[in-house]
């Protein structure tokens, strides 16, 4: 009697929740995240001091190759960055760069990781930030390797996202070397299927997939993951690409401003971009 | 089991989840706490308790990770009823087996979750995965050292040390 009750419960619950979900998260949910919220933060804060102080320990006994290794990477980075200004300083098409730039999205904050779940193809994250820091729904997050994914329940100070992995999760995204357009989705296990590749593409494994900014959520040019493998479909060329984000480490991710198109179909969208 | 001892553990699994969920290696150990809780509760053979928590704990999960509420509500809700009369039924011990019962519980969970997400998001199915695989093992044998600590006779072990001292 109890255990139909329950079930009965949960499938009310559920059937109350599927029309509006495109739409925005639901109240219960950003309800029950503040209510969360101190609890997560307390908790995440004790987790990463342990955390920290546990990788110092271990740090102590790889100083030397790390510092060996660092300075290597110094060296390297020096003369790539050389490099890279004299390319920009003699390129005809430094102002169009600039112009392209302004189309990147401004960073709203940098928000701690508390949790990320993967179940059963869903894949989510709860990230240290909420619309006290002006985050909406539909705020892409980042990290300087590529994208992650975007904010689907906010709350004042904790805000839940829905990764890019994720199996129902999808981005317009561009290969940068060829230009041509698809739509990267997630498989639920931890890559990405780029879709709708013409079979006559030229596309090969270690081609850069960048975000095209087509889908009204995600800005334009940023990076997404790598080509890891090609098959001839039926009628598209089925493409492997491996996340350029570290989905299992994730610490830290950047939150974007959200796309024209998100604040303006979103509920009190105005007020959210002021 | 009383409602304080139902509620610490409710707490200590939010508590945990957090607590592992926020450090870089969080994928190292992905035990299931929520699960923990429900199967702690179901071992007491209290079939309305073990279904109370378990719905009370997967709703909790799901707030937290995922986009519709009740899907592990439902799902853990299934399980405590499951693992009650598991132990109820069967003669059932012994870390080992307390272990393997848990490690299918969480793939049942996953299973469950699976289906009514392809049903209410039309999201493909994606069973027995790499992650599904390891949390299972993961919250076996956690389940599996914490059954083992709690039959294990502390106050023998604790004399007999005693003893050795002494001689």
């Amino acid at each position: 009697m109890v255990l139909a009750s329950v079930l009965v419960f949960c499938i009310l619950i559920l059937s109350a929740q599927v029309p509006a979900r495109a739409r925005r998260g639901s109240l219960l949910q950003a309800w029950i995240l503040t209510a969360t919220a101190p609890l997560a933060l307390g908790i995440a804060n004790v987790s990463r001091t342990m955390t920290g102080i546990a990788d110092s320990v271990g740090d102590l006994f790889t100083t030397r190759s790390e510092n060996q290794r660092l300075k290597n990477e110094i060296v390297k980075k020096d003369r790539e960055l050389f490099e890279l200004r004299a390319r920009v300083a003699s390129d005809a098409l430094d102002q169009q760069l600039l112009v392209g730039a302004a189309a990147l999205p401004k960073i709203l904050t940098v928000a701690p990781v508390l949790l990320v779940e993967s179940r059963a193809g869903l894949q989510s994250a709860v990230i240290g930030a909420g619309s006290a820091q002006q985050v909406v729904v539909g705020c892409p997050i980042a990290v300087p390797q590529g994208l992650v994914g975007r904010i689907v329940t906010v709350s004042r100070s904790i805000a839940r996202a829905q990764l890019l992995i994720d199996a129902s999760a999808a981005a317009g995204a561009r290969i940068v070397r060829t230009g041509e357009m698809g739509i990267a989705r997630g498989d639920g296990r931890g890559h990405l299927k780029l879709q709708n590749i013409a079979t006559t593409s030229r596309v090969a494994p270690g081609d850069v997939i960048e975000s095209a900014g087509i889908d009204g959520i995600y800005p334009r040019g940023v990076t997404i993951g790598t080509v890891s493998t090609v098959s001839r479909g039926s009628l598209f060329l089925e493409i492997g690409v491996t996340p350029a984000a570290s989905f299992s480490q994730l610490t830290d991710v950047l939150v974007l401003s959200p796309s024209p198109a998100v604040t303006e179909t979103a509920p009190g969208g105005k007020d959210a971009r002021q | 089991m009383k409602i304080t001892r139902v509620a610490a553990l409710i707490v200590a699994g939010v508590a945990l989840q957090f607590f592992l969920g926020s450090s870089r290696h969080r994928a190292a150990w992905p035990v299931d706490f929520f699960l923990l809780a429900t199967a702690v509760v179901a071992r007491s053979g209290d079939f309305v308790r073990a279904v109370l928590v378990g719905g009370a704990a997967g709703l909790l999960e799901d707030t937290l990770n995922h986009e519709l509420i009740g899907m592990n509500a439902f799902a853990k809700a299934v399980i405590g009823y499951l693992l009650a009369l598991l132990s109820v039924r069967l003669i059932f011990g012994g870390p080992w087996a307390v272990g393997g019962a848990l490690a299918v519980a969480s793939l049942v969970n996953d299973a469950i979750v699976a289906v009514l997400a392809a049903l209410l998001l039309q999201a493909p199915i994606v069973l027995l995965s790499r992650e599904s695989l390891w949390r299972a093992a993961a919250t076996g044998a956690t389940g599996s050292l914490l059954e083992a600590a709690r039959v294990f006779p502390w106050r023998q072990w604790w004399q007999s040390r005693r003893l050795r001292r002494l001689r």
